[in-house]
């Protein structure tokens, strides 16, 4: 069976085409929340009687916790094989749209020997049109509700396109070793097909 | 000379491989294919010119017919010469080749085993739900051709179940999950009956796992000569698959320790003779994972092998559900990955678990079932386990006098072949 996405809870989450727009561990600008229990900032004001110290700690302390994206990566080798998907929650749906975009990024790594030849066709892949849901280029046609505004199908075009951003700069990290070349355990599944879906 | 004094023969012939030896032995003596590699070049001549085929009779050889292999002998002879062709008389557990089983059995007599069928009692084996036509067909040849003196045709999961016998427990109800090269079976059995109605055959076996292995390998573009790919996958199977607990875990695993899980494979290229190597990587858990998750593998097939084993175990008459959860039995080559029985019985045990519990919550908590004990029997005869029951029954006293005889074959004819008696082993 597959792995689900274990962001089940729906509350305080803004949604956009029936997909909740998760929190992201991001520097990325962009419309998605930021990891709520990431940041923690302290502040120590220190007086004396003749000089104000004040001391700002501001820590940004990023707990080990795992967003959407890491999910997506942790699972693409498994949820990779399975053709049939059901779908718990709407953060699958969104798990199943990253899952498709790293197949694809795979793809376009296929040929690139070094990691710099990769980063430049993971550019050229972030700087496509990322096509929502209604239009014709969108993979899976009957997953997402359509936007019922112009505002909403740009809000979501924007989430998209910070969400793939992320997920490539991650999984470049793994797809590639340290010295930059190539790691097979990895771009062996750009032959793949998840759930058969295939986009030119 | 006494027949019954002599061990018996015991040959259990299965789609992939075949298994024979003497009753008695812990191990059989030789396991081989079930394949011949017959010379078929007179046969191929146009039957239109008596002349021309006489002739091309002459050419192959005085003893033409007789002028065949079996086993990996015929595997290696059909790869260097042309003039062999392979044929494989067992399909799905059933003989559709009788010529080529015949042929098969001739070799294993007097080639391999070395004896004389006129003094030694014979133990075959069959599938359950093989028509009655077939046991005859077989009688007649042993009788005619090989002139035994006895012979018993067993059902090989009874024989499975037979094998996981200790002097204390000897169950003869239970089920046996019998996974080979060519078909994985589902049988119960009840106090030594096979129930036929609920037999389940599972199409994913030995030889989509090498499949399998064979498609991951290449995929990543290991450097394995594309006329050995099958044969290294097989071999790859064999040695270093293992199942897992959780795939996503496994993955972790072996992406932290790399050195622990990654395993090297040597070997030699069989054109040029150069050797090489390629790396074994989480194909070692993927493979067996099929029986798990058979989606993986193929579209069509999406039931997991604890489902049906469930479902099989659930359409058997309600009174001996308890005791087949309680005894199942693992037989056949593709049972020894390392912990499969373990993941199975867990996996088991869930299904069965919740369907308890789902009914106990439809009564409103207030009638509660006794907890449903699941039991998957491992042991370490696994590979052969239809050889080693068929050696354990043979060796009783018992069995010389259910078999077959020469004598009733003569006074009846082929038709009492159809019917072999059940008789308690080991008690």
């Amino acid at each position: 069976m597959v792995y689900h996405s274990s962001f089940v809870e729906e509350e305080g989450i803004t949604k956009a085409c029936g997909c909740p727009l998760l929190p992201l561990k991001s520097h990325i600008k962009g419309p998605a929340p930021v990891s709520e229990q990431g940041i923690f900032i302290s502040k120590i004001i220190f007086e004396s009687s003749k000089q104000k110290f004040i001391f700002m700690f501001v820590c940004f302390i990023y707990a080990d916790k795992t967003d959407i994206v890491d999910e997506a990566i942790t699972f693409f080798r498994a949820n990779v094989f399975f053709t049939n998907f059901p779908i718990k929650s709407p953060a699958d749906k969104l798990l199943i749209y990253l899952t498709f975009y790293i197949n694809v990024a795979l793809k376009r790594l296929e040929g690139c020997r070094t990691l710099a030849v990769g980063t430049k066709a993971i550019i050229n892949l972030g700087l496509e049109e990322v096509s929502v849901p209604g239009e014709t280029g969108f993979p899976f046609p009957g997953l997402f509700s359509l936007p019922s505004s112009q505002e909403e199908a740009d809000l979501f075009r924007n989430y998209l396109k910070q969400v793939r951003e992320e997920t490539s700069g991650r999984l470049l990290s793994v797809a590639y070793r340290a010295n930059g070349t190539p790691n097979k355990w990895w771009l062996a599944f750009a032959k793949r097909k998840f759930i058969n879906v295939v986009l030119l | 000379m006494d027949p019954t004094s002599r061990p018996a023969v015991v040959i259990d012939n299965g789609t992939g491989y075949t298994k024979m030896g003497f009753a008695g032995n812990v191990e059989p003596c030789f396991i081989l294919p079930t394949v011949v590699a017959a010379n078929e070049s007179f046969l191929s001549q146009p039957k239109s010119s008596l002349k021309g085929s006489w002739a091309a009779q002459h050419n192959a050889g005085v003893a033409a017919d007789m002028d065949f292999f079996i086993g990996d002998e015929a595997l290696a002879k059909s790869r260097s010469s042309s003039t062999y062709n392979l044929r494989y008389p067992i399909d799905h557990g059933q003989v559709e080749d009788w010529d080529a089983m015949e042929r098969y059995w001739q070799q294993c007599v007097f080639n391999y085993l070395r004896c004389d069928p006129e003094d030694h009692y014979f133990l075959l084996t069959e599938s359950p739900l093989t028509p009655p036509e077939s046991r005859e067909y077989t009688g007649e040849i042993l009788f005619e051709t090989f002139n035994v003196p006895g012979l018993y045709i067993a059902v090989n999961s009874v024989l499975a179940l037979a094998a996981g016998y200790t002097t204390s427990k000897c169950e003869m109800t239970g089920v046996v999950v019998d996974v080979g090269d060519g078909a994985t079976r589902v049988v119960p059995v009840a106090e030594g009956y096979v129930i036929g109605s609920c037999i389940r055959t599972v199409p994913i076996a030995g030889k989509d796992v090498s499949l399998f292995i064979q498609q991951l390998m290449r995929e990543r573009g290991e450097n394995i000569p594309p006329e050995d790919s099958f044969d290294v996958a097989r071999k790859v199977k064999e040695m270093y698959c293992y199942t897992c607990s959780d795939i996503v875990k496994e993955f972790n695993k072996h992406d932290k320790e790399p050195g622990k899980y990654i395993k090297q494979w040597k070997g030699v290229k069989p054109k040029t003779g150069a050797p090489y190597t390629c790396d074994v990587g989480y194909e070692r858990f993927l493979g067996p994972e099929v029986f798990f998750n058979p989606e993986i593998y193929s579209n069509d097939y999406t039931t997991s092998l604890p489902a049906v084993i469930d479902k099989c175990i659930q359409s058997a008459p309600i009174d001996t559900r308890r005791a087949l959860y309680k005894n199942i039995v693992l037989s056949g080559g593709s049972t020894m990955f390392k912990d499969f029985g373990r993941r199975l019985q867990r996996d088991l045990k869930k299904i069965v678990d919740a369907r308890v519990l789902a009914n106990n919550a439809r009564t409103g908590g207030e009638i509660t079932s006794q907890p449903v004990e699941v039991n998957v029997v491992s042991h370490p005869v696994q590979k052969f386990a239809v050889w080693f029951g068929g050696s354990v029954l043979s060796s009783t006293p018992e069995f010389f006098a259910s078999c077959r005889t020469k004598e009733e074959y003569e006074e009846c004819g082929a038709s009492i072949c159809r019917t072999n008696p059940v008789f308690k082993g080991m008690y």
